[in-house]
């Protein structure tokens, strides 16, 4: 399904994904088929995601929003701020309408809830995609 | 959009419509006036022509009559001067002609050419100055020598004149043909050109017509149209408008919109400000983002749709009779595309208050009712004694149904299971609540029935089925704690009196204190005594042990107890004059013991009543249909003795308030089977009846059933 | 009293995570009342909640389930902090389900995991809880729900 979405792009995008659960971080990364995206990290708090943002300066982020040490609203901000360009899925289990309002406000690109299927995911990062 | 490009197009037909009159106009005007203004110099050159066709031979006369008056000496100089104004004439109008561009042919050139020799004959003639006479009386008058000379010029000028009269005379004619084709011909174009210019008018005249007449109809089209949008903005239920990129409302809305925010000036109005002093300022903070994010071409519309805030949106708004009312709005956003990007934001609001005020009642009128219970129990007059076994007995019935609940199920069959012990249990509280007219347990309960006999129906049954029952049971749990706490408020406003032990324990919890069953006794006592005076018999009650009672089983021996001494009461003892007549004493004798054992508790209730015979309780089984007679017949002493314990056993007909539902001792059996305990039964017919509850020691693990 | 809607959210939230996570949906077995301290399993991750309602909602599971859940889910770690990780995840849905319906009248709590024998669930004396086993494939895990 992926292939269909994204025809012809060869082009590559630097991943990171933020989550405070190694689970979760993994099961992003095992399940998002994109061959385009180039996982360069995965940061457990929104300190952390900054920090490896600024060294690996990724184009596409996933991020959780309840998170120790600077949430993900906050973190989307200073992302955005230090590469206007970089594209953000929020994947969290807040599923309040204002949550998701917030984090779009600061600059996310897309919101998924959890939980999810490997399919919503993977719409989800083609929809950022593209 | 369509209509606009259909007018443009129409303006632009009827500007070069316009354009093209003028320009016909222009053209017939221009053409005219010179073809005119041609016209009239031929007309006056052909009347200059005219005119000057007769000269020559007037030149040629007025010669002759010099020259005969030459001859004849007579007075020259009247002559001379008509030929002198005569030359002047044709010498004038002949320039005259030549400067008139429509003279100007081979005609005129020819005659002007002629003309032109006349002159060096005429010149001298015409400037004649001097005295042709010589008057001597002599000789009378004679021609002076300037007179002779004149005289020969004048002769031949006459001859020449005559001779060329006529060439020069038809030079001239042919001029005034010319002229006469050439002012005709004008006149011919002039009329064409007319005509043409009002042809031309006339198709444009037509053509505006027609166009203004297509305009007309397409203007009522545009006009239905209008009407029809302005019908639908009036009559549609829902609030429609436009938001355009500085998130204003567009001219246009729905009249609907003028009922939900009690206002009219929309147009131009901030989104924002809409919403202002209607909504809490977190809200108002979250729409506004929400609507400028619409704006942004980053999120996709599904996705928009998704995180819509405004779903359901609280605000409080002036009913405009000073108070505050609450509506529930849902606000709707499409994006209108246009090429370059969005251009609109197309938002509806509907008015969902009444269906969320509904969904609200339903929750509501479960608090509602329980908020009536006062009011009920102030009206009736339940004794609280009464009052406090019903609920001690309803206690343990929810407890039961509880235990059948949490019975691990996986399957249909293992839920479906469940479906008649619960039914059961419900509806013996149910009659209970009846009785006592407790309509307010009595309907929680009846819906609660309800549930199990619409699980029943049920295809496939799992534990979603069961969760609004554990959910009304538990209300029905707290409703009873309720009812508690108003009973104890009642006796205590009844008989002045400290809080009844029974009242006190109201959260009917089994982490009671151990010993607390110290104050059951005083308990039975009166519920003794209102049991002896309804049926009208009277025994007496001893109690002992109670104290020692350890608290995992306070409510298992409560419930026993309080069963039992029912059943005592209605089955057991006999009514004073059958005891009188069986030699036993008018008052009966009911023995409460509890004790520790070596193995753990032990309790025996026993009764000196009429005992239990297995012909009764075979013949009641039979009755109530729980066993065929045929069974009934094979059963021994013992299995008959179990009946006393099945499911649905009553010996007695009828429904009372204190026995008769058939369900105490299951109950009861149940009960202390939950606790790993066993429960016998012996009796001698006409004796006594013993029931001995046997109860290992306490395991601290069971504490957690509820 | 606690509303249907409510304890459907709950439950619903809990559930949902199974189909959509473990990609097998957990069915609910036959619900109860308990009063005083419900027993729990290993892992256990809990939100608390106050305002309109007051207590807990905690979602309790065995081990042996949680390995076969990461299982399913294609993990090959099985640690304690994975174990811990996932019923966290559980929580955090159930957390996020109920702010999105409940978050007028409740605060809901950033869920917490408890792990161990005896772990120390906060408990409100006197208060009956709504247990609701969760029930997949063989094993049974629980929901408890503990509001006033």
């Amino acid at each position: 399904m992926s292939a269909n979405l994204k025809p012809n792009t060869k082009k590559s995008f630097k991943l990171m994904i933020v989550d405070d659960s190694n689970i979760m971080r993994r099961r992003i990364e095992r399940s998002q088929q994109f061959e385009e995206l180039q996982l360069v990290g995965t940061a457990g708090n929104g300190l952390e995601a900054l920090e490896l943002f600024k060294k690996t300066d990724p184009d596409v982020v996933t991020m959780d929003l309840t998170m120790p040490q600077m949430d993900g609203i906050e973190c989307i901000g200073r992302l955005v701020t230090l590469k206007p360009a970089v594209r953000i899925l929020v994947i969290s289990a807040l599923a309040d309408k204002a949550t998701a309002v917030e984090a779009m406000e600061k600059g996310a690109n897309g919101f998924l809830n959890k939980p999810f299927t490997d399919r919503q995911l993977n719409e989800a990062i083609a929809e950022l995609l593209c | 959009m369509m209509v606009a490009a259909t007018e443009r197009r129409r303006q632009v037909l009827m500007a070069g419509l316009g354009t093209a009159l003028i320009l016909v106009m222009g053209t017939v005007l221009f053409f005219g006036f010179r073809l005119a203004t041609q016209m009239r110099t031929s007309i006056s050159a052909l009347q200059t022509a005219s005119t000057l066709q007769t000269y020559p031979e007037t030149i040629a006369q007025q010669l002759n009559s010099l020259r005969d008056r030459l001859e004849v000496r007579a007075y020259s100089g009247q002559a001379l001067s008509e030929l002198q104004t005569s030359v002047k004439h044709v010498d004038t109008n002949l320039r005259q002609l030549e400067a008139t561009g429509d003279a100007d042919g081979p005609q005129l050139n020819r005659a002007r050419l002629l003309w032109r020799q006349y002159q060096p004959v005429l010149d001298p003639v015409v400037s004649f100055t001097g005295q042709p006479y010589v008057d001597s009386d002599t000789a009378g008058s004679s021609l002076s020598s300037e007179g002779r000379r004149h005289y020969a010029e004048v002769k031949r000028a006459q001859l020449f004149a005559n001779e060329n009269a006529r060439p020069l005379q038809t030079h001239l004619a042919a001029l005034a043909t010319a002229l006469q084709h050439t002012s005709s011909d004008a006149a011919a174009r002039l009329r064409t050109l007319l005509l043409a210019g009002v042809f031309a008018a006339l198709v444009l005249a037509v053509a505006a017509g027609y166009f203004q007449l297509t305009r007309a109809r397409h203007e009522r089209a545009a006009r239905e149209a209008q009407d029809q949008t302005r019908y639908i903005l009036k009559s549609v239920r829902e609030g429609f408008f436009l938001l355009d990129a500085d998130h204003r409302i567009g001219s246009v809305w729905s009249e609907a919109l003028s009922h939900m925010f009690s206002r009219n000036d929309f147009a131009g109005l901030s989104f924002e400000d809409l919403l202002k002093d209607l909504v809490p300022t977190a809200t108002l903070t979250t729409a506004a983002k929400y609507v400028k994010l619409l704006w942004g071409q980053r999120a996709h519309e599904n996705l928009m749709k998704s995180i819509n805030p405004l779903g359901q949106l609280e605000i409080t708004r002036d009913n405009g009779h000073g108070s505050k009312e609450t509506r529930y709005l849902q606000f709707d956003f499409h994006r209108v595309m246009a090429a370059e990007g969005i251009k609109h934001v197309l938002c509806s609001v509907s008015d969902i208050t009444a269906s969320v005020l509904l969904a609200r009642e339903l929750q509501d009128s479960q608090d509602n009712a329980n908020a009536q219970l006062d009011m009920m129990l102030g009206m009736m007059h339940v004794d609280p004694l009464q009052l406090t076994s019903f609920l001690d007995t309803t206690e343990t019935s929810i407890k039961l149904v509880n235990t059948i609940l949490r019975e691990p199920a996986r399957n249909d069959a293992e839920f479906r299971k469940k479906l008649a012990g619960l039914f059961r249990e419900l509806h013996s509280i149910k009659g209970e609540a009846s009785a006592l007219n407790l309509s307010s347990v009595a309907s929680r309960v009846h819906v609660m029935e309800d549930m199990v006999s619409e699980c029943k129906k049920r295809p496939e049954l799992s534990g979603n089925d069961f969760l609004p029952l554990v959910l009304k049971l538990d209300e029905l749990l707290a409703h009873l704690r309720s009812v508690r706490e108003m009973a104890a408020r009642l006796s205590v406003l009844k008989d002045g009196a400290p809080t009844p032990p029974a009242a006190a324990g109201a959260a009917g919890g089994p982490a009671r204190a151990a010993g607390a069953l110290d104050e059951l006794s005083p308990t039975l006592q009166s519920m003794a005594a209102r049991l002896a005076q309804d049926h009208h018999k009277q025994f007496r009650l001893s109690v002992a042990g109670l104290a020692d009672v350890p608290a995992p089983y306070a409510t298992t021996i409560k419930d026993c107890l309080i069963q039992m001494l029912r059943n005592a009461a209605v089955h057991g003892i006999e009514a004073p004059d059958v005891r009188r007549n069986l030699a036993k004493q008018d008052a009966g004798a009911v023995n409460v013991e509890f004790r520790k054992t070596p193995g753990g508790y032990e309790l025996v209730f026993e009764d000196d009543g009429a005992g239990i015979t297995p012909q009764n309780l075979k013949a009641a089984a039979v009755r109530k249909r729980l066993v065929t007679e045929e069974a009934a017949q094979r059963m021994d002493t013992r299995a008959a003795m179990a009946l006393i314990f099945a499911p649905g056993f009553s010996t007695q007909e009828g429904v009372s308030m204190d026995a008769g539902r058939g369900v105490g001792m299951d109950v009861v059996a149940r009960s202390v089977a939950n606790l790993g305990g066993k429960i016998g039964v012996s009796t001698h017919p006409g004796k006594f009846t013993r029931f001995r509850v046997v109860l290992p020691g306490v395991d601290a693990d069971s504490a957690a059933v509820a | 009293m606690l509303y249907e809607q409510e304890l459907k959210t709950f439950v619903d939230a809990t559930t949902n995570f199974f189909s959509v996570a473990a990609q097998e949906p957990a069915s609910i077995g036959s619900p109860y009342l308990m009063e005083g301290a419900p027993s729990v399993h290993e892992y256990t991750g809990i939100i608390s909640i106050s305002g309109k309602r007051e207590g807990v909602v905690y979602f309790t599971a065995p081990k042996a389930m949680l390995t076969v859940m990461l299982m399913k889910m294609q993990e090959n770690d099985f640690s304690h902090e994975t174990m811990r990780d996932l019923v966290g995840e559980v929580a955090n849905t159930i957390s996020g389900n109920a702010r999105r319906d409940f978050s007028r009248e409740f605060v809901i709590s950033v869920p917490s995991v408890l792990s161990g024998e005896k772990p120390d669930v906060p408990q409100h004396a006197g208060r009956r809880s709504f247990i609701i086993p969760i029930n997949w494939r063989s094993h049974s895990a629980k929901l408890v729900v503990s509001l006033s």
